[in-house]
């Protein structure tokens, strides 16, 4: 119980570290960005419509006031972390005077209900199909199955996604290309709201499931492959113990440790968005955000949606971290 | 309530639809609860709007513009049409009539259209046209604080129907911060801003209309918005043209170029606002439903802007024009209109874009002299301009296009443009030397003997057209000698070219009115007295940071004359001359929006054939279209 309370400490100390680095260094990249948020806005204003170059000037330093980017860098630095102790971002810098918390969470359930599910149901499929192929190596459709693992695998996603596109947005116009959901559904929480959201996440998560099961199919097949020939498979076999046994308790219970720790890095990686994923197939959430965010100069937005991005991997390993000793006897005698 | 059950719906269900693979379904889900055939969708250019339940758009940059508010919601004093306008190019909207200044340009009074009611049923008068003006200069964060609070001294209502601006100083252009190109200061509700403590921290939802559409419902994640025709779109000012088509707009964002090609064939978006030439292309052959400006090539409507190789003015190697003109001379338009949009642009060798009615305002009266103008070289004099470019481009597309190419030379000169400098390596060759420069070997130097280095600073992906066009500019400076490169800006750009860090870019500072020859929507801008020095950020629109002593003369003569002066016209041809001679900036082509039209549902839309309206469809202008659309039967 010592071991395990000074564990702990050390690894939320590490935790903490890891977060603070972690903002400061977002701080400082996004204020050494050479796009200037007042710029961006006078830009929006006026390439369209009739601008007087005194007004601009005038509008310039409105501008600045407004945004708060007139203080001293010191200044303007303690502001934010006075913020950061709030969970308050601040406005954001695009979308004046929205607060940037606002627009995270609004984005934020999108991403996490299109990515947790896709990452977890990618997860347990590859996993799943890579533990009987690297179990039962003579089975010729596990054999096919790994061949177009292997084939989908280093197939770059954003080809994969617009073939999808093109297949069932346009030759075959099942799905929806682009949106959450539906227009003009109405406000209530419905079943219609509910089918269209499904409907409308299958071509992203379909996406993001065919490139990704390959990586998890052939990690969790080589795992069981080399398993599969330890003296406790080989002699368990020998004592007829029944092989679905064999495959669940002996072999994938042993080979799941670095899986485990794989999906929880995806699961805190989550946070930053799928941005070529929400880019492609115009879905809401934190990447889009992100990339918007960065166009506008919008420090604010950028540096919120990286903070929730540090803090959520930074979490899942510290989870990982502390979970371990339990999981696996010899980190506690390391 | 709304906000929580998506955000429970979508956590609940994101992604694990896999198992649920629907039923064969004709439309893909874009719409619910909406009649097709009465509904208008629209892209809209901004994408999907961050600040989605904004709408208070006298905050600076805080929402959406072009989401349908200000072409179906807002109104303001007057528009100005790019093209040839329903009756006119000249609207008066709110306004009754043309504004009215005094003798030395100090007053300007309005009269109001009566009869004209918010869509919550309160008559629009004088009081809403006073409390806009007032409110932004009490509140000097708003979107046209600055602009208001420079020229206004006293704003008044002598009666509900008429509005007494006086001014701080002379200014004969005042009405056009109150006119319409692409947008203007619009009219708030008096009624409802007069209860708002703070201005810039009311988000003005749900709107209320002085448009002939009232909002209908809006995406919370900004994807789209609905706008429905209002029960009593007659008290609206649009009704004087007709009756609208559509009862309800979607503004929509429909995602990258692919996808609105994949949208409109599959007859789920209506108006696309742009997509790459190849995108175009494709629609052209493979949508019977999609129609263009142009009926066949070039298709795009060229807008009144003009994509030009600016140089930084600034910069030492640029203040010969000598240098200017060498480095013009150098470029093969041919080439670069290939490499930009496939051949589908509309060229123009004058500082005015080729559309609207510059045309016969400046290009066509002006050919002779550019035929007849002589640059000196230093050894001998060349006339550098060939008036045949455009019907050249069109000869060059026409065994690929066939049909599609004009064959008529006033619809080759539309459609292509007309005359352009043509390439002269070895006139350039001796500008260089004029100027000093030298060639060793293959490569030149500059008068103090380093190579001549010009950077070329393009934006990137998001505007694919004028990177190529800059490349295809860079391409061919290196080939004669000199040390070109490509610099990628991406997001940067905005914040380079108002700091002047750049020695060349493509990008514009000319943007006129189009359907009015007034120059001085951008012209005033180019004053020597708005030159910031180096290093200090530059107002749009002169980003060439270039002045001359006889344009300032001009922009103070159209200064003191009125908008509709004839005058205005020959002080406009005497910059192109300037402009000409003087070479601050090389200018290439309109910036052509391949804007493209569903017909499947509607018809009606504004082509060359019909111009009575830009069709792009985030200008606020667009609102012609709905009263000129009718349903197909």
């Amino acid at each position: 119980m010592r071991f395990y309370v000074t564990y702990l400490a050390q690894r939320l100390g590490q935790f903490l570290l890891v977060v603070f680095i972690g903002i400061n260094l977002t701080y400082l990249i996004t204020h050494l960005t050479p796009i200037d948020p007042v710029e961006q806005s006078i830009a929006a204003v006026t390439s369209f419509g009739n601008t007087s170059p005194e007004a601009i000037g005038a509008m310039r330093q409105s501008l600045r006031e407004l945004y708060g980017l007139t203080g001293a860098p010191h200044e303007q630095y303690l502001a934010f972390w006075r913020r950061i102790a709030t969970a308050d971002f601040g406005p954001s810098l695009s979308a004046f005077p929205t607060p940037v918390s606002t627009l995270i969470a609004r984005a934020l359930p999108w991403t996490i209900g299109l990515l947790a599910t896709a990452t977890l149901l990618t997860w347990v499929l590859g996993n799943l199909l890579g533990g009987l192929a690297g179990y039962y190596q003579n089975k010729t459709s596990l054999k096919v199955l790994a061949i177009i693992a292997m084939g989908l695998h280093p197939v770059p996603y954003y080809i994969v996604a617009f073939v999808l596109l093109v297949m069932f947005g346009y030759l075959w116009p099942l799905l929806p290309i682009a949106g959450g959901k539906a227009m003009n559904l109405g406000d209530q929480l419905n079943l219609t709201i509910v089918l269209s959201i499904l409907k409308h996440s299958i071509l992203p998560a379909l996406s993001l499931l065919l490139v990704g099961l390959g990586g998890w199919f052939l990690g969790m097949r080589s795992l069981v492959s080399n398993i599969v020939s330890e003296d406790y498979v080989v002699y368990a076999e020998l004592a007829g113990v029944d092989r679905r046994r064999i495959l669940t308790s002996y072999v994938m219970r042993n080979a799941l440790l670095p899986q485990v720790t794989g999906l929880a890095l995806s699961l805190g990686a989550i946070f930053n968005g799928a941005i070529i994923t929400e880019q492609v197939f115009g879905y809401p959430g934190v990447g889009s955000l992100l990339v918007s965010g960065v166009y506008a100069g919008d420090y604010g937005l950028v540096l919120g949606v990286a903070t929730v991005s540090i803090i959520g991997v930074s979490t899942a390993v510290l989870i990982i971290d502390l979970l371990y000793p339990l999981l696996d006897p010899r980190v506690r005698t390391a | 309530m709304r906000l929580k059950g998506t955000v429970l719906a979508a956590i609940l269900c994101g992604g694990v639809g896999l198992a649920t693979l629907p039923g064969a379904v004709a439309a893909q889900g874009l719409f619910a609860n909406l009649p097709r055939n009465e509904t208008l969708i629209l892209e809209n250019p901004e994408g999907t709007i961050k600040n989605a339940g904004w709408f208070n758009i006298w905050a600076i940059n805080a929402g959406s513009q072009s989401n349908g508010l200000q072409q179906a919601a807002l109104d303001t004093l007057w528009y100005i049409d790019p093209n040839r306008g329903l009756d006119g190019v000249w609207q008066n909207s709110l306004a009754a009539d043309k504004p009215q200044y005094n003798a030395d340009f100090t007053e300007m009074t309005v009269k109001l259209r009566p009869g004209i009611y918010w869509s919550d049923g309160v008559e629009f008068t004088a009081a809403d046209v006073v409390h806009t003006v007032t409110t932004q200069i009490k509140h000097k964060n708003m979107r046209w604080s600055a602009a208001l609070a420079l020229n206004v001294e006293a704003v008044e209502a002598p009666d509900p129907h008429t509005v007494l601006f006086k001014l701080k100083k002379p200014n004969s252009r005042f009405h056009a911060l109150f006119t319409v190109r692409w947008n203007a200061v619009w009219i708030m509700p008096k009624h409802v801003f007069e209860k708002v403590e703070d201005p810039l921290k009311f988000d003005f939802n749900k709107p209320v209309s002085l448009g002939a559409y009232v909002l209908h419902t809006f995406d919370p994640d900004g994807r789209w918005y609905i706008w429905r025709l209002r029960e009593d779109w007659q008290r609206t000012t649009l009704a004087r043209y007709g009756t609208p088509g559509p009862k309800y707009l979607a503004y929509v964002d429909p995602g990258p170029p692919d996808k609105r090609v994949i949208a409109q064939m599959n007859h789920e978006l209506d108006v696309i606002h742009d997509v790459a030439p190849e995108g175009m292309f494709t629609l052209a052959k493979q949508s019977k439903s999609s129609v263009a400006w142009f009926k066949g090539f070039p298709y795009a409507h060229p807008d009144p802007t003009l994509p030009a190789l600016i140089f930084n003015g600034q910069n030492e190697l640029f203040k010969s024009r000598d240098v200017r003109w060498a480095l013009a001379l150098l470029i093969d338009i041919k080439a670069v209109s290939m490499a930009s949009y496939r051949g589908a642009a509309t060229i123009s060798a004058i500082g005015i874009p080729p559309t609207g009615r510059h045309p016969e305002s400046y290009h066509e009266p002006l050919q002779d002299w550019l035929a007849n103008f002589e640059l000196d070289t230093g050894k001998r004099k060349v006339k550098p301009y060939d008036r045949g470019i455009g019907q050249q481009i069109a000869e060059m597309l026409r065994p690929s296009m066939g049909d599609q190419i004009p064959s008529d030379p006033k619809a080759i000169a539309a459609a292509f443009g007309m005359g352009w400098w043509k390439a002269d390596p070895q006139a350039a060759a001796e500008l260089l030397e004029k100027a000093g420069f030298k060639k060793v070997g293959a490569n030149w130097q500059t008068p103090d003997g380093k190579p001549f280095t010009v950077r070329v600073v393009v934006e990137g992906e998001a505007r694919p057209v004028m990177t190529r066009a800059g490349s295809m500019i860079v391409e061919q400076w290196r080939r004669a000698g000199i040390d070109a490169k490509v610099d990628v800006a991406q997001g940067t750009l905005v914040t380079r070219r108002a700091a002047g860090d750049f020695d060349t870019l493509i990008s514009w500072s000319v943007e006129t009115w189009g359907g009015h020859q007034d120059l001085s929507f951008f012209l005033d801008s180019w004053h020597s007295q708005f030159v910031a020095p180096a290093g200090a950020p530059q107002p749009p629109r002169n980003w060439q940071r270039w002045s001359h002593p006889d344009l300032d003369k001009i922009i103070e003569e159209i200064r003191k004359i009125g908008f509709d002066d004839p005058k205005g016209i020959e002080l406009g041809r005497e910059y192109v001359k300037i402009a000409v001679r003087e070479m601050p900036t090389i200018p290439l082509m309109s910036y052509n929006v391949f804007t493209v039209m569903d017909t499947t549902y509607w018809t009606g839309y504004p082509t060359a054939a019909d111009p009575y309206t830009d069709p792009v469809p985030n200008w606020a202008n667009s609102r012609a279209m709905f009263v000129k659309l009718k349903p197909k039967s």
